[in-house]
């Protein structure tokens, strides 16, 4: 890009062709006030405050949306700037109501900054307020448009940055204010809850129900590190003040990874669920009582060990979620395999790993998990097949990914789903067949795009000129990135996950022969379970317990409260050893409970859905003796040494 | 030199800007050499005789402190506005959104503390405004000193600035707006 240089203030700066003065004064130092500026969005010069004289121009411009040019002499900071910056705050601040001691965003705001600095002690304007609505029936987010300067920076978020574009503008004039979709209350339509509109508002007018009044961001203890629940691994910095963690937001929206969703903004926050805080061992009527976790950890060697002697390493088995971390996962298996010497431990979403490792052999017996791309992959793609899977429920971050692709990169999305067309106004087609009938509708693809002929096949509910429709997205196609989740992976069809594999590998010219892949996993540390062979390679351990006769169960949960709900304590169980965060179902039945930490409580490391480790820092202190998954594990390792 | 005459008020509000004026500590001592303080909350003098600086804490809600203020405003030179409740309205105008009568009958009848209540009525009480006003709405404002309340520190500054002869402007790092 060509060099420019501009005399800004005075001084000679230097800029690159395309730039807004703004940025260039941003690159070299220059402050200029900004509201409705925010990285990574469009420039709209909705707000007024950058405002900066331009010689040769009539009147001063906003700064924002001023393309530099070579030679320019801009001055950003005098009196009569000084002057129409302070009646631009003056005119904002009497719109609406923006008296601080009754807004919650006091202290961690904008606008009361820019008020400040421009010594802004008066206002010279009647207040006009317009008593406008508040939205309050999300779970997480408010909406009080008394506070809003419509600045735009939320709807620019929504919409260029996660890509739904639930909110806009509705109605005009004094009337004007932030919507979401046709003027829904925003709990009921069609927002993902990500949160990003609360962190990109410049005010108090869309704030967290699960960080109001809990403490501010500039008053706080920061910690930056990576959230490990889905697998996608965005960056997060968590706001911690006297030991509790009141808000988590993206270091910076403006990257690729600066995307956050509604688990990882507000799922620690929102832990509602009763926690285990002690470790507890059932005494003799039967009730779970708190105990020592010395006391418990006793328990567990001195039983384990008498099932091991009496009944045989094969009666013990071990059940993980693959929400624990790396390090606790591997020590689980060293205990139940090593250790204890039993071949029976397995995941819970064991099956998925099973049905996913059966489905890539039967595509190519040298391949294995490897073959799977990191999900930034999709910006390379021109098109992708999004098959079973919902991304803005289960994986938002992935679901703003492909909508990205989609808007920005014009990649053509197909959508393979019998029930949902889950990105309606973003899919180029939905392929809807029969329920069960995927993997022949994606046979069927496979040898047409291949060069064969586009067969009808009535059994499967696709038509012909979908079929044909379909053939020519992906045969033109010059990367093809296929992404398949839950709805895959709950089948357990390895079929059809073969089939899968064999379209990826035909379809995109310049990725031909290569299946570029991306498995929505069902929890964050699959991949580590998998790639570690803590998911057991053999059979499903959980659905045969009985079979294989086994009286000692370890469950560990970890921070997973529904890792295992649909798991029943099975008849003939002696003895249940759960460990976990929180009083689950399964832990009410169990023999001993011991404790976890939550991921925010020690951190740790997960693998990615592509299989790339990371590092997790802990957020906040655990409880006073609390350790970590592998050190409670480890601990009873010890005992049998 | 003759001390300047000080007059204060305290309309709608909550009396915090004066408890932050008694908190400039040890500096009241050599204030009281420079100022003389006639009718304020703290001296509770009644009258208004014609002083040099008038100071207003609160905002304007009721007949009672509109006629206040402009009495004050006719008996002082320069006015100055503490606080966030006179410089902008402040808590009090949380009030200024809601319909008068809806407030009165939501406070007077529908607390729930309440039993057979009964709105008062002029000239028992002092009838309410429509809404609630900064101070500048009403009269003349000469400087202000935001915050809620204000610092100690950001009352003194103002006091010494006029002191000093001019009118205070607080710096930013002084300003609050909470």
């Amino acid at each position: 890009m060509k060099e420019i240089t501009l005399t800004i203030d005075g001084k000679q700066v230097k800029g690159k062709e395309g730039d807004t003065v703004l940025e260039v004064c941003e690159a070299n130092g220059i402050n200029v006030p900004t509201l409705c500026h925010m990285k990574g969005l469009t420039d709209v010069a909705a707000c007024r405050m950058c405002i900066v004289e331009v010689e040769r121009e009539r009147r001063p411009v906003p700064a924002c949306t001023y393309p530099a040019r070579d030679g320019l002499v801009i001055q950003t900071q005098n009196e009569k700037l000084e002057k129409y910056r302070r009646l631009v705050l003056e005119i904002m601040f009497t719109e609406r109501n923006h008296l601080c001691a009754q807004c919650v965003a006091s202290g961690d705001c904008e606008l009361q900054k820019l008020g400040y600095r421009y010594q802004m002690d008066s206002t010279r304007y009647p207040y006009a307020w317009p008593a406008l609505p508040i939205d309050s029936q999300h779970e997480y987010l408010v909406i009080d448009h008394n506070r809003c300067i419509l600045c735009g920076r939320c709807i620019r978020t929504c919409n260029e940055i996660v890509g739904v574009h639930t909110l806009d503008f509705g109605y005009r004039g004094w009337k004007d204010v932030v919507v979401a979709d046709l003027n829904q209350p925003l709990g009921k339509s069609t927002c993902i809850s990500c949160g990003a509109c609360f962190q990109a508002c410049p005010t108090g007018a869309i704030y967290s129900k699960k960080s109001a009044y809990k403490g501010k961001r500039p008053e706080s203890k920061e910690v930056t590190t990576v959230c490990p629940i889905c697998g996608i691994g965005c960056a997060v910095k968590g706001f911690v003040k006297s030991n509790i963690l009141f808000r988590i937001d993206s270091p910076d929206p403006s990257q690729h990874d600066g995307l956050l969703c509604y688990m990882g903004r507000f799922g620690p926050l929102s832990q509602d669920h009763p926690r285990v805080k002690t470790a507890m061992v059932k005494n003799a009527q039967g009730k779970l009582e708190p105990c020592s976790v010395n006391e418990a950890l006793e328990t567990v060697a001195k039983k384990l060990s008498q099932f091991k002697a009496h009944n045989g390493s094969g009666s013990i088995a071990g059940l993980a979620s693959s929400q624990a971390s790396s390090q606790a996962l591997k020590a689980f298996k060293d205990l139940i395999s090593g250790t204890l010497g039993s071949k029976l431990f397995d995941t819970f979403d064991g099956d998925e790993y099973r049905a996913v490792m059966k489905g890539i052999k039967a595509f190519d017996s040298k391949a294995d998990l490897k073959t799977e791309v990191p999900l930034e992959e999709i910006f390379n793609a021109d098109c992708i097949l999004l098959a079973g899977a919902n991304p803005f429920d289960t994986h938002p971050v992935a679901g703003s990914y492909i909508v990205r692709a989609v808007r920005k990169n014009k990649a053509k999305l197909i959508v393979l789903d019998p029930a949902h067309n889950v990105l309606p106004e973003y899919a180029a087609m939905w392929l809807k067949p029969k329920k069960g009938q995927e993997a022949s509708v994606l046979s069927n693809l496979a040898k047409s795009v291949g060069g064969g002929p586009v067969k009808e096949d009535a059994t499967t509910g696709i038509g012909q000129k979908e079929l044909k429709e379909a053939t020519q997205i992906l045969g033109k196609a010059k990367r093809t990135i296929i992404v398949y989740g839950g709805g895959v992976l709950q089948q357990k069809n390895a079929a059809l996950i073969t089939a899968l594999y064999k379209l990826a590998a035909v379809s995109g010219t310049e990725n031909k022969g290569k299946a570029d892949v991306v498995v929505l996993k069902s929890k964050g540390n699959s991949r580590f379970a998998w790639d570690s062979g803590v998911s057991n390679g053999t059979e499903s351990i959980a659905a045969n317990l009985a079979k294989n006769g086994v009286k000692a169960l370890y469950v560990l949960l970890a921070d997973d409260y529904a890792g295992a709900n649909d798991v029943a304590a099975p008849k003939g169980l002696d003895f249940l050893i759960v460990q976990t965060s929180y009083l689950t179902p399964l832990a009410q039945k169990a023999d001993v409970v011991l404790p976890s930490p939550t991921w925010t409580e020690t951190g740790g490391n997960f693998s990615l859905l592509d299989g790339s480790p990371i590092s997790v820092s802990r957020l906040v202190k655990p409880a006073e003796g609390t350790r970590a998954d592998w050190e409670t594990i480890s601990e009873i390792a010890r005992r049998f040494k | 030199m003759a001390k300047v005459k000080v007059a204060s008020v305290w309309l709608e509000g909550c009396s915090g800007c004066h408890m932050s004026f008694l908190d400039i500590d040890a500096a009241i001592i050599d204030l009281a050499n420079a100022i003389e303080f006639t009718r304020t909350p703290i001296t509770d003098i009644k009258e208004f005789p014609q002083v040099d600086v008038g100071i207003v804490e609160g905002s304007v809600g009721n007949a009672e402190e509109e006629e206040v203020l402009k009495d004050l405003r006719a008996h002082c030179k320069i006015l100055m506005a503490w606080g966030d409740c006179a410089c902008f309205g402040g808590v009090c105008a949380m009030r200024s959104s809601l319909d008068k009568d809806e407030v009165l009958r939501r406070a007077y009848i529908e607390s729930e503390s309440t039993v057979n209540g009964k709105i008062p009525h002029p000239p028992g009480v002092p009838a309410l405004l429509d809404k609630v006003l900064p101070v500048n709405n009403v009269v003349k404002v000469d400087c202000y000193v935001p915050g809620c309340p204000p610092e100690a520190s950001a009352i003194l500054y103002g006091l010494k600035e006029l002191l000093a002869g001019r009118l205070p402007v607080l710096p930013p790092d002084m300003m609050r707006f909470d």
